[in-house]
């Protein structure tokens, strides 16, 4: 399918959540991801279709790789892009969000992206603002662009993904990109597996539409992608768990577990990994079955593709 | 392991199925091979003449605390291991408070090595924490052999932390042992909230302290769906909790410790240090409960509590001396003096020290019958018995010390080989 070839406009004004998407507007966004990908990776990666616009990230959580792929994307659109971030004085000096908002809609922005640690907080400068936002993680509840690029690489390698086993294994509780990613693939009818520790899954993960694993053994058999989340260091000492010692020891994912999955089964992780302990060293770096640096290179393409597509400068303004 | 003993003329008592016989019992290659009324020792055999002494599946307690590891005071963990061989106990369970503590797989690792050399067959309870808040690496210390998880009497009183720590652990399916009590009604106590206790001036806890904590881990155990097994229950008002909690359909296991089975707080009324226990002594009708409890099976297990305090700790007055009790040698002469009163029938304290611990455990052994591991104590259940006057394996102070009661321990078997015998017995 080339660009143009589309009778259907996308119709969000933001993305704020993955689950408020369809399956047409997946299409839309692959595609568009895919001339992307294939266009970053020549020399000439300059795609000026967001000339003139300008974006801003707005960072209230640290953040390298998803802050770095959102600039990245929207400079190669085109776009004048400027960062704010946690770091950043003006966000610390006890401003209320609402003026924050104000503040910078005043600025006339064409796009927001943002990442706060509190749910609903992208909706929440979308309505405030009126300006197209699309939400870069509101606590824990949605990162939908990691979801969309999760998705994008694992049709990549394994194509339609209906009807395929795939794990999530980790912190769902806490976890926005396992939110997302729950949408998604319920959305494409693949067989979800959540696992982890049961204090670090939701009490009702099992009405997720997801069946729920305890043994991380019992999780992989006969997957074919496991996603493995990070853990973050700030749950090692809150109670939930008790070290990363024994988190390693009996729910790290290493070759040996991954053979109970099956073969061509591809790992995945939404970064930045600790290795050793949600998954070993010799697992990340293996070329046959780790896709993690794929999906940091789909991140750029599929960012770029929803900046095109929000900014009503996507395929179906440049179709026939 | 060893060759193989013939027990004649014994008073067999197989808590697990209720029966009570005469007979006689052979021991092969560390399995009971046959029980018969009539049996006929083959040529190689050890020849042990009961005389209608009692045999029993040997004890099975998983109360007890040692010294170690990380500390030794007034008793080794060898010297505990004699004293449990000596009462007839053939499968020690440690207490996670055991010395520091078991709260790491190395902790757990050192107790299999130690159980290497151990007369009898030796295991540790996990600590459910390390500090406060901290959870300890219990899935490990399960995979090291840990049969069961517990917070070792060392109450979790932060209730959003205990709710993780349940939720954690019931990914392992495993018991988790749990103390019952109100942390703020029972902190800084020594005593149970009587008017004897008030008029000795003790600072006191209600019995309701217990309630609300059986109330608190039930509901706890609802939410999260792990095993939890009340430990060291011992008043009237907790029980009936736990009897509301298992109308609720709750899988809910109880423990109750021999000290309380056998005093009350009138036993302390004198302030005597070595009655200062935790929980504390309590009042008759609490007592009475928790042997109707054990008689008819809401207590699921009775515990000997066994805690060896130095000599030094307890030479104080009594609210200022380190409560425990020196217990393990007590726990077949306290069922046989309460069966001899008819306060609470043997077979059934039998049953909360053999089979039931066995059974929640998933520990083979436990039971009287062909083809169960040979761990047997055989004992007199009529011969009188001052409590320590001819000498106990144990040098720490004991609540027991110089009570009269009866009943006798003769011989243990432990897999099949005589790991203690009375001197002058089986000789």
């Amino acid at each position: 399918m080339g660009q143009g070839d589309y009778n259907y406009t996308f119709p969000h004004r933001g993305l704020i959540a993955a689950s408020a998407l369809n399956r047409v507007d997946l299409e839309l966004i692959f595609d568009s991801a895919r001339a992307h990908l294939s266009r970053n990776r020549t020399e000439d990666k300059k795609h000026p279709s967001l000339k003139g616009l300008t974006v801003i990230n707005l960072f209230f959580e640290a953040s390298t790789r998803t802050l770095a792929s959102f600039e990245i994307a929207a400079k190669r659109l085109g776009a004048d892009v400027v960062n704010f971030s946690a770091g950043n004085a003006s966000l610390k000096k006890g401003e209320s969000l609402a003026d924050t908002a104000y503040t910078l809609a005043a600025m006339q922005p064409d796009l927001l992206v943002v990442r706060h640690p509190s749910p609903g907080a992208a909706a929440f400068f979308q309505s405030t603002t009126g300006i197209s936002t699309i939400n870069a993680g509101d606590g824990a509840n949605e990162h939908p662009t990691q979801a969309l690029l999760d998705l994008f690489t694992l049709t990549e390698h394994l194509g339609d993904i209906g009807g395929r086993r795939i794990a999530i294994v980790g912190d769902i509780l806490h976890s926005r990109v396992a939110r997302s990613n729950v949408a998604l693939l319920s959305l494409m009818n693949a067989d979800i597996r959540l696992c982890g520790p049961a204090s670090l899954l939701p009490a009702d993960a099992d009405r997720w539409g997801a069946s729920v694993f305890h043994s991380v053994e019992a999780a992989i058999e006969g997957c074919d992608a496991v996603m493995v989340l990070r853990l973050q260091r700030e749950r090692m000492h809150s109670g939930l768990i008790p070290s990363a010692r024994e988190y390693a020891a009996i729910y790290g994912l290493d070759h040996a577990r991954l053979s109970l999955a099956n073969q061509g089964c591809v790992v995945m992780h939404p970064g930045p990994m600790n290795r050793g302990i949600e998954i070993t060293s010799a697992l990340a770096d293996d070329k046959d079955v780790s896709v993690i640096l794929d999906q940091v290179e789909a991140g750029v393409a599929v960012r770029m593709a929803v900046l095109e597509l929000l900014a009503g400068r996507g395929m179906q303004e440049t179709r026939l | 392991m060893s060759g193989t003993i013939f027990i004649s003329g014994a008073r067999l008592i197989d808590p697990a199925s209720g029966r009570d016989v005469e007979g006689d019992l052979r021991v092969e290659n560390g399995v009971i091979v046959e029980i018969a009324p009539d049996l006929s020792p083959h040529a190689n055999d050890q020849i042990i003449e009961a005389d209608g002494a009692v045999l029993s599946p040997a004890l099975i307690d998983i109360g007890a605390r040692a010294a170690e590891p990380g500390g030794a005071g007034i008793e080794n963990l060898d010297t505990t291991l004699r004293a449990a061989a000596a009462a007839g106990v053939g499968t020690l369970v440690l207490s996670s408070s055991s010395g520091t503590g078991l709260t790491r797989p190395e902790d757990i690792d050192w107790i299999s090595l130690r159980a290497l050399q151990a007369p009898i067959r030796l295991l540790g309870a996990a600590r459910t924490h390390t500090h406060a808040g901290e959870m300890a690496e219990i899935g490990l210390m399960l995979r090291a052999g840990a049969p069961m998880i517990s917070d070792g009497g060392a109450l979790i009183a932060d209730t959003r932390f205990l709710r993780n720590l349940l939720s954690y652990a019931s990914a392992f399916d495993a018991w988790v042992g749990l103390t019952p009590e109100e942390a703020a009604l029972s902190a800084g106590t020594i005593a149970h909230e009587s008017a004897m206790a008030i008029r000795l001036g003790l600072a006191a806890r209600p019995g309701i302290s217990e309630r609300l904590g059986v109330e608190r881990l039930a509901a706890l155990a609802e939410l999260t769906g792990a095993r939890v097994m009340i430990e060291r229950l011992t008043t009237a008002g907790g029980l009936e909790a736990l009897g509301v909690a298992r109308k609720r359909g709750l899988e809910l296991a109880a423990s109750a410790p021999l000290t309380h089975l056998l005093f009350n707080e009138v036993d302390m009324g004198a302030l005597d240090p070595a009655y200062r226990l935790d929980p504390p002594l309590r009042s008759e009708s609490d007592r009475q409960a928790m042997l109707a409890g054990i008689a008819d099976g809401r207590i699921d297990l009775i515990v000997s509590d066994h805690t060896p305090v130095a000599l030094e700790a307890k030479a104080n007055p009594y609210s200022d001396a380190a409560p425990g009790s020196a217990s393990l040698e007590a726990l077949i002469p306290v069922l046989c003096t309460l069966d001899a009163d008819g306060q609470l029938p043997l077979l059934a304290g039998l049953k909360a020290l053999t089979s039931n611990p066995a059974e929640l455990l998933g520990l083979p052994q436990g039971r009287l019958e062909e083809g169960a591991p040979a761990d047997l104590v055989l004992f007199d259940p009529q011969a009188p018995n001052v409590y320590g006057k001819d000498g106990l394996e144990s040098p720490a102070p004991s609540a027991f010390a110089g009570r009269r009661l009866q009943g006798r321990v003769l011989m243990s078997v432990v897999d099949g080989a005589i790991v203690f015998a009375r001197p002058g017995f089986a000789e």
